[in-house]
């Protein structure tokens, strides 16, 4: 029980920073991405790669990760980010796609469709963290720096750009602001952050493949900023726990029919959704109406 | 328009802000703006008038670059800027609105002063002096335009003549030497008129050079030192108040009697 909900724990954290990471570029630069689980991937088997056969260490397995994303979502932000909003979304739509593709034929870095196994516990001075329950504790304090970090930036002048972009575009740029470089930025450290907890994420569960990277995660994360709350500071991390406790807290409801429990969990996800966006668009956290 | 002008009268004793030399804009065949030359001189009001569509706002975008140019060219300063992208312009020194106002709708009034006059969008750690020193900035900003006990208040929250004087608020925040004001006064009563009025003769004072779209003719001429006549894309006239309201042919346009 203890190591269930120390998993459960790890989840949450992991998730609620990606959703975080997910949030400053859709809350706070209108960047709508559907390739956010690209970064997170790239991190990961960035991670996993790099314990498999240099280091385990934590100061060399989450830089790397970190630059390998931040330099990929480069190569999305340059040619996408200087046209409008829905150009961006089927452009992070297509390199969600790309990406699958490239995780499953990619034997020498990801292993294939068969991934990576054996990726060796994350070490920290020279100590080996394997066990849930110490994970758990790294993670809760990766997720505290994240919140800090973004907290920073979104109540900076960095930040004040950012929204002002969000708001209006041709204003921020008529004040001096340099709308396509701020918004490749403020992509990139998503990116960045979004890869490091890939590569904690790939060192806990010791083995990871393409399944933990595909659209569908995508969708999952942004699901957890929208239903928290978009644009807020709590509502990422309260859609995180939301989406990840629902599945566990219904198979605690013995009345439903086992084996019917994944058709059901479907149901509560879309009508959900669907009441939420309709009573309480802003998110759970979010300030209501539009 | 043959008359003469003593030097004063035609400002040729300021100093040349900017200088459009041909400028040419067409969209689809119409020519929005057609072949516009005309000076802007530091710490003068020229306000540009004209039916609809007569490509006003077209040429303050071609200044800014929010529009690239199909002709001519633009000096700032006895420099010549050919290719410039809007946020270029702005640090520059030119500030401009927007006849829709475009406000940072989802920050608070101070929020949309602060982030117009922070030129580097990099995090810096800031003195308690240095806070002080903005928070006075800010205040003054508020004072004038009277948004003092707005300061929190969200842009998309507040009443149609306080949007529009947080416009002109982050104008003055930016501290531009060359102020490009689309409609400023339009739909505004009379004291907030006065009140705006009062800003843009302070500001010039410190030489500001303003560039007012306006079709309010009490306000064209209760500021003017020079009205551009555009119809057409064209610039039919560019001079003195009393030459311009004075000619019988640019009245019969402006009052659509063509």
């Amino acid at each position: 029980m203890e190591n269930y909900l120390a998993n459960l724990g790890v989840l949450i954290c992991v998730y609620s920073i990606l959703a975080i990471t997910l949030n400053f570029i859709m809350g706070y630069a209108g960047i709508f991405s559907l390739a956010h689980a690209v970064f997170f991937g790239f991190g990961a088997y960035t991670g996993g790669f790099i314990a498999l056969n240099y280091t385990s260490s934590m100061f060399v397995t989450l830089p790397a990760a970190m630059v390998v994303s931040a330099v990929l979502s480069l190569l999305l932000a340059i040619p996408t980010l200087r046209v409008r909003g829905e150009y961006f979304v089927a452009a992070s739509l297509g390199l969600q796609i790309l990406a699958v593709t490239l995780f499953t034929e990619w034997k020498g870095f990801t292993g294939g469709i068969g991934g990576l196994v054996g990726i060796p516990p994350v070490s920290l001075f020279g100590t080996e963290i394997f066990r849930p329950t110490s994970f758990v504790i790294v993670t809760i304090v990766a997720l505290i720096v994240t919140i800090g970090i973004f907290h920073l930036l979104v109540h900076s002048n960095f930040g004040r750009s950012l929204r002002a972009i969000r708001d209006s575009e041709s204003a921020a740029a008529a004040f001096g602001k340099n709308v396509p470089v701020i918004k490749t930025v403020s992509l990139a450290i998503s990116a960045a952050l979004a890869g490091m907890v890939g590569a904690l994420y790939a060192s806990y569960l010791a083995f990871i493949n393409v399944e933990s990277f595909m659209l569908d995660t995508s969708v999952l994360i942004m699901a957890m900023v929208i239903i928290g709350g978009t644009g807020t500071q709590l509502g990422p991390i309260v859609g995180a726990i939301v989406l990840l406790s629902l599945p566990s807290a219904i198979t605690y409801l013995n009345f439903l029919p086992q084996s019917e429990i994944g058709a059901i969990q479907q149901i509560i996800y879309g009508a959900g959704m669907t009441l939420l966006m309709l009573f309480r668009p802003g998110g759970i956290v979010g300030s209501g109406g539009k | 328009m043959t008359e003469t002008h003593t030097p004063e009268e035609t400002h040729e004793d300021k100093e040349v802000l900017m200088e459009l030399a041909g400028l040419g804009r067409s969209f689809g065949g119409v020519k929005a703006v057609d072949d516009v030359s005309m000076k802007l001189r530091a710490g003068i009001v020229t306000t540009l008038v004209g039916p609809n569509g007569a490509g006003k706002t077209t040429l303050f975008n071609l200044i800014t670059g929010q529009l690239a140019r199909d002709t001519g060219h633009i000096t700032w300063l006895g420099r010549r800027i050919d290719k410039i992208r809007p946020h270029e312009a702005a640090r520059l020194g030119m500030v401009r609105s927007f006849q829709d106002l475009r406000l940072f709708e989802k920050m608070t009034v101070e929020e949309n002063i602060m982030t117009t006059f922070e030129r580097s969008p990099l995090p810096r750690i800031t003195t308690p002096a240095k806070r002080a020193e903005r928070r006075e900035f800010i205040d003054r900003i508020l004072e004038r335009c009277a948004l003092t006990d707005k300061r929190n208040t969200r842009a998309s929250d507040l009443a149609y003549a306080e949007r529009k004087f947080l416009s002109l608020a982050r104008i003055i925040a930016a501290q531009g030497r060359l102020w490009l004001l689309d409609e400023p006064a339009s739909g505004l009563d009379p004291q907030s008129y006065n009140r705006l009025l009062g800003i843009i003769r302070e500001e010039v004072q410190t030489g500001v050079t303003v560039c007012i779209i306006e079709h309010n003719l009490d306000i064209v001429i209760g500021i003017s030192d020079r009205i551009a006549f555009l119809d057409r894309g064209k610039l039919l006239a560019d001079d003195t108040p009393q030459v311009v309201l004075n000619d019988p042919k640019l009245a019969s346009i402006y009052f659509g009697e063509r």
